[in-house]
C-alpha cells in the first residue's frame, strides 16, 4: 500500500529530463548597462569560519573568499585551465616542467605589486606541513621552484603529475598571497582579488569592499556584506522584506514558489555538488559485490531525489562534472528492483531479515536525514533492517571520515571537478578521501596511469573506465547532482556571472545594483 | 567577614573544578577542530599538519596549563575555528546575550508581579484560577516552542518584528532592541509564568501575617496594605527567585538563540561545542558558570540585606 | 480535608485527566497503531494541512502527524521517565549520605553538586550527549545526570531536617545502625518530597528531551519523538505551521498535566509548602 502510494505520487510529479545543457538557468531579466556603486547585502546560508584560504576546507568559507583572492590560473565554463594571475603558462612536453609568466602590474590589497616571488612564497607556504594547508599534497611532486627573473616562476616536478595545473586552478592551492602575509591570512585575508576584506564578525557577517586596483578592472559594487543567516525560512523572509538583496540556497520545497514570483530573479545551476551513498567495503557483507549491487538496486534514485530534495537536482551514475570531458555518458543508474535485489542477496547468502545495517547520516545536511528515512522503508521491503544514526558534523567527520567506522553512510562533495582529485582521492586504495576502505587493484592501476598520462583525451578515457568500474562493482551508489540556487531582488544586475564554474563559489566582480 | 572570604574561596575552587571538568570533557568529545576546519577536504597528513600548527598535539595537561595560565594573565587566546581573539568574541556575544537576558527578566517581572499579587489577593477566587492556570500553562511550553509561536504570529503573520538576527547595539541601539524583542519575549514568557507562581505563594504567606491584619485594622486602604506593605515584604523573596533563574536562563538561551539565529553566548557555546573548539568551549562555559555563581552569590547578599534573620555562615 | 478530597480539586481533576489521556495514548498507542503508520510516506500529500485522511496534517515526507504524535508519546514519556529514575538512582544516595553523614563528607559532596549546578542543566545534557553520541539511551543518561544535582540538593536538605527529629535521636539512642536508620527512619520520611520532586522533574525532562532533540542531539529518526517533530518542522514553519503546532501542543498538554498533578500532589503530601 505505502509503496504504491509512493510510486504513483511520483509518477505524477516527475517531469524532469536529464539534459546536460544550460548549466545556469536564469529567470528572464533584461540586460542593462551596469552602473557603479551600492553595497550588496547577501544572505549567506552558512557560517564562515577560519579565513585562511590555505587551511580552510569548508565550502562556505571558500564561497566568500573567492572574491578576495585570485589564483595563478583558473578555469573557463568547460573547466579548461586558462590564465589567471599568470598571463601565460607552459607545460613542457615531458610533463616535468611548468613555466609561469606572471602578469605585470598586479596589485595586492596591501599595496604591494605582485612578482613571481609572491607565487613562490604562496606555494611554499601551502606545501609546508607546518602551515596545515588542506591542499598541500598538490605540491607533493614539486622538486624545485625557481625564478629565472622577477616575473617568471619555473616549477620542476620529480615525476609527472598530469593534473597539477588543474589543481592550481583551485583557490585553495593556486591562490597567490603577498609575500610574508601568512601570519595575517587567518584574521585579515589579503590577496589580489576584486574585493578587499574589511571585517568579520563571527556568526554574523563578513564585509568586503571594492579593490579599485584589481588587475581585471574594478568591480561595480562598492562592497558586499555577506550576512550569515543559516535558517532557510529566515533568509526567504529577509529577501521578501527587502532587508537582503540576494540569498543563496533557496529551500528546495520553496523553489517553484520563488521561481514563479516575478518580484524576484532566481538563478539555479547544477551541479552544486554530487551525492552518493557509501558502503564500507571492509564491512563483511559489503565485501561481496553482489550485496553492494543489490543495495544499489533497492534505491530508486529519481524518487529519492523527489523525496529528499523536492526534485531540485538530476540523477547521475557518475560523479564527474557533467561539463567535464571525462564524464561517462554511457552509464545509467540501476533502476529500482526490489525482487531482483532480494534474489541477489539470497545468492550472497543473506536471507530476508539477516542483514541489519546502521546508516550514519549527518545533520549538517538535513536532506541526508530525509533521504535516510526514505531508504529505511525501501530496505525494509528488501528484507534489510536499516537503523539511522544521526550524527553532528564533528561526529560524522571523526567516525566516518577519519576512523572509517561505519557500515553505510551518505555524503556529498563540492567542487571536485578535477578528475584526478576526484578519482584518485576517493577511489585509490591509498587516496586521501577513501573512507570507504575501497581496495580495487583495477582502479588503483587506472588512476595511477591517468596521473602520468599527459594527453588529455587519453586521460579522459581512462577516467571513463574508472567510472565504469565503480559502477559495475557498485563501490558506491552515486545518486545525483544537487542544484545550486540563488534568488535576488530585481535591482541586482549581472547575476549570470555570479556562479564560478566550480559550482560553489559566488563571484561579485561583475554583479551590480540598479540605482 | 569570614563569610565573604569563605564564599569567595569556595567560588574560586568551584570555578577551578569547572575548568578542569570542562577541559577533560571537551577532550573526550569525538573529533577535533582540525577536522572541522578541513571538513571533507582533509587527509591524514594535512590534518596532522594543521593539528601541529594549532598546537593540538601537546599533551592535554600542557594544553590545560597553557590555557589556565593565559586566563589568569588576561591572554585568552584565539578561537581555533573563528580565528578571532576569544576575549573580543566573548565580549561581543555576552553583550548580545545580556540584552535579551535583561529584557526577558524585565518583561517577566513586569508581568509576573502584578499578576501574582492580583492572584494572591483574590486567592481561590476565579481571578486566582485564571492567572494560576495561565502561569501553569506558561511553564508547560518549551521556550523554543514559545519562540516558534512568536515567529509565526509576530514575524510571519503580522510582520511586526524580524524573525531572526542580531543587531549591534553600538551601531543602532533601537535596531538592536527590535531584533532582541522576540527572543527576549520567548524567554520571558516561560520565566514570567514561573515568577507569577512564586509571587503568588509569597504574597499569600505575607497577607496571612499579623502585621497585615494590624494595618488593615488601622484603617489603611486595601490598596496601600497590599501594594505598599505586603509587596515590599515580598520583594526580597521574589528577587531571590528571579536571580536564581539566571542559571536556567543561560540553559534556555542555547536553544532560543539558535532558533532566532541570535548570535549571543548561547549560540557561541553551541557553535564551539559543535566545532570542537576547545579553548572557546572552555572560555564560554567558564564565563557562563562564573556569571551563574556570581549571581547566586549576589542574590544571597541581597537576601541578607533585606532579611536580617538569615544567619551568616 | 482528607487526602482524596484534596485531590478532587478542579486542578487535580484536570491534571489527572490530562495525564491519564497521555498515559493511555502512550501505552495503548503502540498496541493499536502499527509502528509503520508513523513512517508511512505519501508523496502526494507532503506538508498537507489537516484533511479527512490526515486529521492533524502531514509532515515534509507526507507522514501522518496524528500517528506520529501518538507513537511519539511513548518515546517522549519513556525517555522522561527513565531519565528521572536515573537521576533518583544517582541523586538519592548522594543526598542521603551527604545529609546523614554531615561534616566533611557533606562538604565534599556538596562542593561537587554545586559545581554541577553552576552548569545550566541543558548545557550539561548537551555536552554529555555530544560526548556519548546521540541515541535514545544516551539521551536518558544525559538528562538523568543533568538533573541529578537538583535532586541531590533537595534530598540532602530533607535528610538534614529529618535527622534532627526527636524520633531519629531516639532510634539512635536505642542502637540502630546507620543503614537501618537511613532505610527505616529517614527514607520513609522524605519520600513525599521525592515523589513531588520526581513529578516536577518529569515535566522538566519532557521539555529537556524536546530541547535536545530540537538541537539534533536526542532521539533519532525515523523514530518519532515530539522534540524531533518540532525540530523537523523548523524549515517548514512558513508553509506548514501545523507541523510545529501538533507536537508542540502534545508537549504542552503533557507537561501541563504533570505540573497540575504535581501541584496537587504537593498540597496533599507536603502541606507545609503551600
Amino acid at each position: 500500500m505505502k509503496r504504491r502510494d509512493f510510486l504513483i505520487s511520483t509518477a505524477a510529479l516527475m517531469g524532469s529530463t536529464a539534459v546536460f545543457t544550460n548549466l545556469t538557468t536564469l529567470s528572464a531579466v533584461a540586460q542593462e548597462t551596469p552602473v557603479k556603486g551600492g553595497t550588496l547585502i547577501w544572505g549567506h546560508s552558512e557560517t564562515v569560519q577560519n579565513l585562511d584560504m590555505h587551511q580552510t576546507g569548508t565550502a562556505s568559507t571558500s564561497r566568500v573568499l573567492q572574491n578576495v583572492h585570485s589564483s595563478i590560473v583558473t578555469v573557463d565554463a568547460n573547466l579548461n585551465v586558462i590564465p589567471g594571475l599568470a598571463e601565460s603558462f607552459e607545460e613542457a612536453p615531458d610533463g616535468l616542467t611548468y613555466t609561469f609568466k606572471m602578469r605585470p602590474g598586479v596589485k595586492f590589497h596591501n599595496g604591494a605589486t605582485m612578482t613571481a616571488a609572491d607565487a613562490k612564497y604562496s606555494f611554499e607556504r601551502c606545501k609546508d606541513p607546518a602551515t596545515g594547508a588542506v591542499n598541500f599534497e598538490v605540491f607533493n611532486n614539486v622538486a624545485s621552484m625557481e625564478m629565472p627573473d622577477e616575473m617568471t616562476l619555473v616549477i620542476k616536478m620529480s615525476q609527472v603529475n598530469a593534473p597539477f595545473l588543474a589543481r592550481l586552478a583551485e583557490n585553495g592551492a593556486g591562490v597567490i598571497m603577498p609575500k610574508d602575509s601568512g601570519d595575517i591570512q587567518g584574521t585579515t585575508p589579503t590577496g589580489a582579488g576584486p574585493f578587499k576584506f574589511v571585517s568579520y564578525e563571527a556568526g554574523n557577517a563578513v564585509t568586503l569592499a571594492r579593490f579599485d586596483e584589481y588587475w581585471d578592472g574594478p568591480a561595480y559594487l562598492d562592497g558586499v556584506v555577506a550576512r550569515e543567516i543559516t535558517e532557510p525560512t529566515v533568509r526567504l523572509t529577509g529577501l521578501r522584506t527587502g532587508e537582503l538583496h540576494m540569498i543563496n540556497d533557496i529551500p528546495p520545497d520553496r523553489m517553484e514558489e520563488i521561481k514563479g514570483d516575478t518580484t524576484f530573479q532566481t538563478v539555479s545551476w547544477f551541479p552544486l555538488n554530487f551525492d552518493f551513498i557509501n558502503m564500507n567495503n571492509d564491512f563483511e557483507p559489503f565485501k561481496n559485490p553482489k550485496v553492494r549491487q543489490a543495495f544499489d538496486m533497492v534505491i530508486d534514485k529519481e524518487l529519492l531525489l523527489q523525496g529528499a530534495l523536492w526534485g531540485q537536482g538530476k540523477i547521475t551514475a557518475s560523479p564527474s562534472y557533467p561539463t567535464s570531458s571525462a564524464y561517462n555518458t554511457a552509464l545509467v543508474n540501476r533502476p529500482q528492483d526490489i525482487a531482483g535485489a532480494k534474489a541477489l542477496l539470497a545468492e550472497a547468502g543473506y536471507a530476508p531479515g539477516a542483514l541489519k545495517i546502521v546508516f550514519k547520516a549527518t545533520t549538517n545536511y538535513p536532506y541526508h536525514i530525509e533521504a535516510a528515512q526514505i531508504l529505511v522503508e525501501w530496505f525494509r521491503e528488501a528484507g534489510v533492517e536499516l537503523t539511522i544514526e544521526q550524527l553532528t558534523w564533528a561526529d560524522w567527520l571523526s567516525q566516518v571520515w577519519t576512523d572509517k567506522d561505519f557500515e553505510m553512510s551518505m555524503m556529498n562533495f563540492f567542487g571536485l571537478w578535477e578528475s584526478d582529485f576526484l578519482y584518485y582521492s576517493l577511489y585509490h586504495s591509498t587516496g586521501g578521501f577513501n573512507y570507504r576502505h575501497i581496495n580495487d587493484p583495477v582502479i588503483d592501476e587506472l588512476v595511477t596511469r591517468a596521473r602520468v598520462t599527459v594527453d588529455g583525451t587519453a586521460r579522459a578515457d581512462i577516467y571513463k573506465q574508472v567510472q565504469q568500474r565503480v559502477f559495475d562493482e557498485a563501490l558506491d551508489v552515486v545518486i545525483w547532482f544537487r542544484n545550486g540556487s540563488a534568488a535576488a531582488q530585481t535591482s541586482v544586475g549581472g547575476l549570470d556571472t555570479l556562479v564560478h564554474p566550480n559550482g560553489n563559489a559566488l563571484q561579485f566582480h561583475k554583479v551590480w545594483l540598479k540605482a | 567577614m569570614s563569610y565573604f572570604l569563605n564564599r569567595t574561596l569556595s567560588i574560586l575552587l568551584t570555578l577551578l573544578l569547572i575548568s578542569m571538568i570542562t577541559f577533560a570533557v571537551t577532550n573526550i568529545l569525538p573529533g577535533d577542530v582540525a577536522m572541522m576546519i578541513m571538513g571533507t577536504q582533509s587527509n591524514p597528513e594535512a590534518l596532522a599538519g594543521l593539528r601541529q600548527s594549532l598546537g593540538l598535539n601537546d599533551p592535554i595537561y600542557i594544553q590545560y596549563a597553557h590555557w589556565i595560565g593565559g586566563m589568569l594573565t588576561g591572554n585568552w587566546g584565539n578561537s581555533l575555528i573563528f580565528k578571532v581573539p576569544i576575549a573580543t568574541l566573548l565580549l561581543q556575544k555576552a553583550t548580545a546575550s545580556a540584552i535579551i537576558v535583561v529584557m526577558s527578566m524585565t518583561i517577566a517581572l513586569a508581568l509576573a508581579v502584578p499578576l501574582g499579587v492580583w492572584s494572591a489577593v483574590h486567592r481561590d477566587k476565579w481571578q486566582d484560577t485564571v492567572s494560576s492556570s495561565a502561569a501553569l500553562f506558561g511553564v508547560s511550553l518549551p521556550d523554543f516552542f514559545w519562540g516558534i509561536m512568536l515567529i509565526l504570529l509576530f514575524a510571519r503573520t503580522l510582520g511586526w518584528f524580524p524573525s531572526s538576527g542580531f543587531s549591534d547595539p553600538g551601531e543602532d541601539f533601537s535596531q538592536s532592541i527590535y531584533h532582541a524583542f522576540l527572543p527576549a519575549l520567548a524567554l520571558g514568557l516561560g520565566l514570567m509564568a514561573h515568577l507569577t507562581r512564586m509571587t503568588r505563594s509569597t504574597m499569600v504567606g505575607i497577607l496571612g501575617q499579623e502585621f497585615i491584619r494590624v494595618s488593615r485594622a488601622k484603617g489603611l486602604s486595601e490598596r496601600t496594605v497590599v501594594w505598599r506593605y505586603a509587596l515590599s515584604n515580598a520583594i526580597g523573596p521574589v528577587a531571590t527567585i528571579a536571580g536564581l533563574q539566571i542559571g536556567y536562563l543561560f540553559g534556555s538561551i542555547i536553544v532560543v538563540e539558535t532558533l532566532f539565529s541570535y548570535t549571543g553566548m548561547g549560540w557561541l557555546t553551541y557553535q564551539a561545542l559543535l566545532n570542537r573548539d576547545v579553548p572557546l568551549i572552555q572560555a564560554s562555559v567558564f564565563v557562563i558558570a562564573a556569571v551563574v555563581m556570581l549571581t547566586n552569590f549576589l542574590v544571597d547578599l541581597f537576601y541578607l540585606l533585606v532579611d536580617p534573620r538569615v544567619r551568616l555562615g | 480535608m482528607s487526602a482524596v478530597k484534596r485531590f478532587l480539586t478542579t486542578k487535580g481533576l484536570i491534571g489527572i485527566a490530562l495525564l491519564g489521556l497521555v498515559l493511555l495514548v502512550a501505552i495503548l498507542g503502540p498496541w493499536l497503531v502499527p509502528a509503520d503508520f508513523a513512517t508511512r510516506m505519501d508523496m502526494r500529500a507532503r506538508l498537507s494541512g489537516p484533511t479527512f485522511a490526515h486529521p492533524f496534517g502531514t509532515d515534509q515526507l507526507g507522514r501522518d502527524l496524528f500517528f506520529r504524535v501518538v507513537l511519539g508519546a511513548q518515546t517522549s514519556l519513556t525517555i522522561a521517565l527513565a531519565a528521572v529514575i536515573t537521576s533518583i538512582v544517582i541523586g538519592l544516595p548522594l543526598g542521603l549520605i551527604s545529609g546523614y553523614a554531615r561534616g566533611h563528607v557533606d562538604n565534599v559532596l556538596m562542593r561537587l553538586v554545586d559545581t554541577m549546578l553552576a552548569f545550566p542543566a541543558l548545557l550539561l545534557a548537551l555536552t554529555i550527549s555530544a560526548m556519548l553520541g546521540p541515541n535514545l539511551q544516551n539521551t536518558i543518561i544525559a538528562i538523568g545526570i543533568a538533573f541529578t544535582p537538583f535532586l541531590a540538593r533537595i534530598v540532602r536538605g530533607e535528610a538534614l531536617r529529618v535527622v534532627q527529629m526527636p524520633y531519629v535521636e531516639a532510634a539512635r539512642a536505642s542502637g540502630t545502625n546507620d543503614v537501618q536508620m537511613i532505610i527505616r527512619h529517614i527514607l520513609p520520611n522524605i519520600m513525599p518530597q521525592i515523589i513531588v520532586q520526581a513529578t516536577i522533574s518529569l515535566a522538566f525532562a519532557i521539555l529537556a528531551e524536546a530541547g535536545l532533540s530540537f538541537l539534533g542531539l536526542g532521539t533519532q529518526p525515523p523514530q518519532s519523538s515530539w522534540g524531533l517533530m518540532i525540530q523537523a518542522s523548523r524549515d517548514y514553519l512558513d508553509v506548514a505551521p501545523w507541523t510545529a503546532l501538533v507536537p508542540g501542543i502534545a508537549v504542552a498538554l503533557t507537561v501541563l498535566g504533570l505540573n497540575m498533578f504535581g501541584d496537587v500532589l504537593r498540597d496533599v503530601l507536603d502541606p507545609r509548602a503551600r
